[in-house]
């Protein structure tokens, strides 16, 4: 009973916080809006694709004939000095190369495919780069199935038409967690700073149990936001989860601990509320962006990359893109969760340590 | 172990005795300034027990420590036969505090606040019947920001109601307030003697004191200067009556000190404060006194000694400074 009510308390006072949810929900649904019709969120885009064929064998015929069959591709063919000058004026997404001997190699079992990529276009980049993905695994499902002889399918390349809409919304989820649940810490900053604990300390209340409580609500509320978020996704754009829909709520648990632990972390450096406030945003917009909430961070240029790692939000939503748009199991998402478990421990020891109540 | 068990029966023979607080040489410093200085005192079962001293006293953070709030650099406080450092839970389950100001969460109405609080305790009141008795039944799905600063006072005291507590702490329960929510406070703490209830408040307001406290503790930078009922330490001026006013400049200090009666003289340039045992013989020399020397009295009062007098004389300085 009395936990019910603790439980009650704390999740009545988020969902009345409107400032919170209109910065974690609200940003999250209309960054979702705006890009999903700003670039085309209902799969009328194609991906537009150089193929350089300087095998010419059975094989690399078969690769090219499936990939024009096509819906979410645009195909043009030449040799390689033509796609590579097609692809530096901005006429292609992509250029794939085909080596001399290919179709030998893939019969040994070690074939390479060479990828050339336009960066200039964030945005598409990262799509293209998915697609890319997605064709060459497809290409190698395929070739698995076969013994002896290499046939490839006559029905295509399967790839799933991945949009930009596709590619944003598990980083707008992740972002929504960071947003929802960072500040955690700075609502403890100001219940100090109010006096509200003191009052509290009255009490036989233990701040620790308040904490819980505090705790349990906020991944309430960040499980609620993530069901509203995919669902208007889903409703409006069509965009699905490919992968199982329990390890994406585990994930999104975590993350939202890992949030939560990083606010406590922050908030126990901070003395005054106005601190809080600034000491947030200077976290939260960096991290946001260095996180590939918005575009693909792993083209970005190589004294970028260690920020990128050591950004808690980054796995976050690599975590999320692998199970939402590849379907990916356990194992794809394994080290980013031991990132995020070591993140979450590092930021308890930090509170164990620093944290005042009073 | 035999002197520990000694002690314990100490304790529960005391408040058996009737002992709900007893603080025994409380000490808190500040590097180097001593905020609380060696205070005990004890509190009666049912008393209004009222520490009275200007701001900056040393009042809060002496009843914080007793509350168990904030830790002492030295000595103890026990309540109701617990000590407030080994037995906390047991302390906090029988107290109910109102700070000095009290925010509380805004997102929450005033019912679900106290509904809250409530849930804290294993036991208490309910709390519809709670805003009924402080006078906020209509409020109870206002939020605390939307009320007055009598209304937050009232709902402060709700929730230090929240578990039937055997012991109250009252924290400047009036500062700020108009009159008439001064009033309403008062009613309500009187009424909450009656149910048995022992108070412990703190207050810079004399006629508080006065009209609240069954005894006084006169505070005064860390220390308790004075512990009496409000009569005991006006009797200790020796005076029976004030008599104020305005003499010009020929009246003497000397002169006035040695009409009937007087038993004390202050003078600041041409204002005299008379204390004195006689009012009326004291009265009728002094107006024959100024009329025989042709000196102009005005702005003439008298008046009972209050505690703002006590202080004064004690200190030497005025309890609220204008």
């Amino acid at each position: 009973m009395k936990i019910l009510m603790l439980l009650r308390a704390n999740f009545l006072m988020l969902l009345r916080q409107r400032a919170l949810l209109l910065s974690s929900l609200g940003l999250a649904v209309i960054s979702i809006l705006v890009f999903g019709y700003l670039f085309g969120g209902n799969g009328t885009i194609k991906t537009v694709i150089g193929v350089v064929d300087q095998d010419h064998s059975t094989v690399s015929a078969q690769i090219t004939s499936q990939l024009q069959k096509s819906d979410a591709l645009k195909i043009y063919t030449g040799n390689a000095a033509e796609e590579q000058q097609a692809l530096k004026d901005g006429q292609r997404d992509a250029v794939i190369l085909i080596p001399a001997g290919f179709g030998q190699q893939l019969v040994q079992g070690n074939a390479r495919l060479q990828v050339f990529y336009d960066q200039g276009n964030a945005v598409t980049a990262a799509t293209t780069q998915l697609t890319i993905k997605a064709i060459i695994d497809d290409i190698n499902r395929q070739i698995m199935h076969q013994p002896g002889t290499v046939t490839l399918d006559q029905q295509g390349v399967a790839v799933k038409a991945l949009r930009s809409i596709d590619f944003i919304t598990p980083g707008m989820l992740g972002m929504m967690l960071m947003w929802a649940n960072l500040s955690v810490g700075m609502q403890l900053v100001n219940w100090r700073e109010m006096g509200i604990t003191r009052r509290l300390a009255a009490t036989p209340l233990r701040p620790l149990t308040m904490i819980s409580g505090q705790i349990v609500a906020r991944l309430a509320l960040s499980l609620l936001q993530g069901a509203v978020l995919l669902a208007l996704a889903f409703w409006i754009f069509n965009v699905h989860i490919y992968g199982s829909i329990a390890l994406l709520a585990l994930l999104v648990i975590l993350g939202s601990l890992t949030m939560l632990a990083l606010g406590f972390a922050i908030a126990s450096f901070v003395k005054k509320s106005e601190a809080a406030d600034s000491m947030l945003l200077l976290i939260s917009f960096p991290m946001m962006f260095l996180g590939g909430s918005y575009f693909n961070v792993n083209g970005a240029p190589d004294f970028l990359q260690p920020l990128i790692h050591a950004t808690p939000l980054y796995y976050i939503n690599e975590a999320f893109r692998q199970i939402m748009n590849y379907g990916a199991g356990w194992s794809a998402i394994q080290t980013g969760v031991l990132v995020m478990a070591a993140w979450i421990i590092a930021s308890m020891l930090v509170v164990w340590r620093a944290f005042k109540w009073l | 172990m035999i002197s520990q068990t000694h002690a314990m029966a100490q304790q529960a023979h005391k408040s058996s005795n009737g002992v709900m607080v007893d603080v025994h040489n409380l000490v808190k410093r500040y590097g180097q300034k001593t905020v609380v200085d060696n205070v005990s005192f004890s509190v009666r079962q049912g008393e209004i027990f009222g520490v009275l001293g200007p701001n900056g006293a040393g009042k809060t953070t002496l009843l914080e420590m007793i509350e168990g709030i904030r830790k002492p650099d030295a000595g103890t406080a026990i309540l109701a036969g617990h000590d407030i450092r080994k037995e906390k839970r047991a302390v906090q389950n029988l107290i109910g505090v109102q700070l000095q100001a009290t925010t509380l969460f805004s997102e929450l109405t005033l019912l679900e606040t106290l509904q809250f609080f409530r849930s804290l305790y294993s036991q208490g009141l309910e709390p519809k019947q709670l805003l009924h008795d402080v006078a906020l039944e209509g409020k109870a799905s206002a939020h605390p920001q939307d009320l007055s600063g009598g209304q937050r006072q009232r709902l402060a005291l709700a929730l230090a109601l929240v578990n039937d507590p055997k012991i109250l702490f009252l924290d400047e329960p009036t500062a700020a307030l108009d009159p008439q929510s001064r009033r309403m406070l008062w009613d309500i703490v009187l009424k909450l003697r009656e149910l048995g209830k022992t108070i412990l408040l703190t207050t810079h307001h004399m006629d508080e004191a006065q009209l609240l406290c069954d005894r006084i503790a006169i505070m005064d930078n860390g220390q308790i200067i004075a512990l009496d009922t409000a009569a005991g330490l006006i009797h200790r001026l020796g005076a029976q009556a004030t008599i104020d006013c305005q003499l010009d400049g020929k009246a003497t200090r000397i002169d006035i000190e040695e009409l009937p009666g007087v038993t004390m003289v202050r003078q600041a340039n041409a204002r005299y404060m008379i204390y004195t045992q006689q009012m009326q013989s004291t009265l009728i020399a002094l107006l024959t006194y100024a009329q025989e020397k042709g000196i102009a009295l005005t702005d003439l009062q008298v008046r009972t000694p209050t505690l703002e007098d006590v202080f004064l004389d004690l200190t030497g300085r005025e309890l609220r400074p204008e």
